[in-house]
């Protein structure tokens, strides 16, 4: 696992400014724009919901420990328009992500963040998050 | 607890379809997308009528009044704030806003995902992809006195024709709606006058005038335009309550 704890991150996949859409709720309340996160996992969950499809990955670090995340991505609505489906992302998916660490994690459940890249195995990057959604 | 439910949920999905066994589809390309995210073309042409010569305002529509601060669509006004209303603005938490709980978002706040207005000879009704619709009695029927009125979420609206420009007048509101993300509050005052005039096949300016006495020290304005999307395109399914994990998560002030 490899956190980049407010290092420069570039996030790809975030298409052209334009006419607002929504985030669902405040990013600055949930998530920490000075957390910038980045790791490679396993796809271990799929949430095609609303308010926001979410995807659980597990991250091995150095010493070989799994941790669990939980990734907000947009609405399904938002994401079939920019070219998903609801299989995009499959159980056993190896995915990079970028993205934001949430400023409160459930204690025993995975680590909150919201991705503003994710990369499949075909290295192609997928929409991930609004402009909004990210608090920009 | 939401992560039984979380779990709940995706196990049903997974049991119920084979969904992830399929290949994913590189997106799809050649439409002008606006806000990285949702695509509308808008368009010219002239301005479709329906039989009695009323502008139709057939179609769906993509955006409109401004959601993120409805500041930024005022034309040299500024928001006329009394002193309590700033002070109930800074108090409000971020898991306070309406939205958060999946709780309605009426104009100006309706339309960041797509809509469409259908029309009967009785009635109009707006269809918001998120998350609800408005019904806008059209009979040439007035207000209940207010104080016969239930206040409720969305009010009681009654519209009429004044050339080619529809307006929507709406009272009995309940004030509990925030205006738009930044959170601008109102009161059980509100009284909200819309005008939506389709200039041309692609394009519809809209105005909402908000005059509340109990937020605000005189009416004010706020302008914006949608455009039209793809004759392709239609209304998705947004069900905000199915799996909000947002709420026990948001922090502080609305920000």
């Amino acid at each position: 696992m490899k956190i980049m704890w407010g290092g420069a991150l570039a996030a790809a996949a975030v298409l052209a400014s334009g006419v607002p859409a929504l985030a669902h709720h405040s990013f600055a309340a949930q998530y920490d724009a000075t957390k910038p996160v980045e790791m490679k996992g396993v796809v271990t969950q799929v949430d095609w919901t609303n308010p926001h499809a979410r995807f659980y990955i597990d991250v091995k670090d150095e010493r070989g420990q799994v941790k669990s995340w939980n990734f907000e991505l947009a609405s399904p609505n938002v994401l079939v328009r920019n070219g998903w489906k609801r299989n995009t992302l499959k159980i056993g998916d190896p995915v990079a992500v970028t993205g934001y660490l949430g400023r409160l994690s459930p204690p025993q459940g995975p680590i909150m963040a919201i991705a503003s890249s994710v990369t499949g195995s075909d290295g192609k990057p997928l929409f991930a998050s609004t402009q909004q959604d990210l608090g920009r | 607890m939401n992560r039984i439910i979380t779990l709940s949920i995706a196990a049903a999905v997974l049991s119920a379809s084979s969904v992830f066994a399929q290949q994913a589809q590189a997106p799809a390309g050649g439409v002008r997308r606006l806000g990285g995210n949702i695509r509308a073309e808008g368009g010219s042409g002239p301005v479709p009528r329906t039989a009695d010569g009323k502008p139709s305002l057939e179609g769906v529509w993509q955006g409109g009044l401004p959601v993120g601060d409805i500041a930024q669509g005022m034309r040299g006004e500024k928001i006329p704030y009394l002193p309590e209303t700033q002070q109930i603005m800074a108090a409000a938490l971020a898991k306070d806003d309406p939205q958060a709980q999946c709780l309605p978002v009426p104009p100006p706040r309706a339309t960041p995902y797509p809509w469409r207005v259908v029309f009967t000879p009785t009635h109009g009704f707006f269809l918001y992809e998120m998350y609800d619709y408005r019904q806008i009695f059209m009979d040439g029927r007035k207000h209940p006195p207010l104080d016969e009125l239930d206040p409720t979420w969305k009010g009681h609206s009654i519209g009429w024709w004044e050339g080619d420009t529809l307006v929507i007048d709406t009272v009995g509101y309940n004030g509990k709606i925030w205006l738009d993300n930044r959170g601008h509050v109102v009161s059980d005052k509100l009284h909200t006058v819309e005008r939506y005039t389709r200039k041309d096949l692609g394009n519809m300016d809209i105005q909402i005038t908000i005059d509340d006495p109990g937020r605000y020290a005189r009416p004010f304005t706020v302008h914006g335009v949608a455009r039209l999307m793809p004759r392709t395109d239609e209304l998705l399914e947004y069900i905000c309550a199915e799996n909000n994990q947002d709420l026990p998560y948001l922090v502080g002030p609305r920000q």
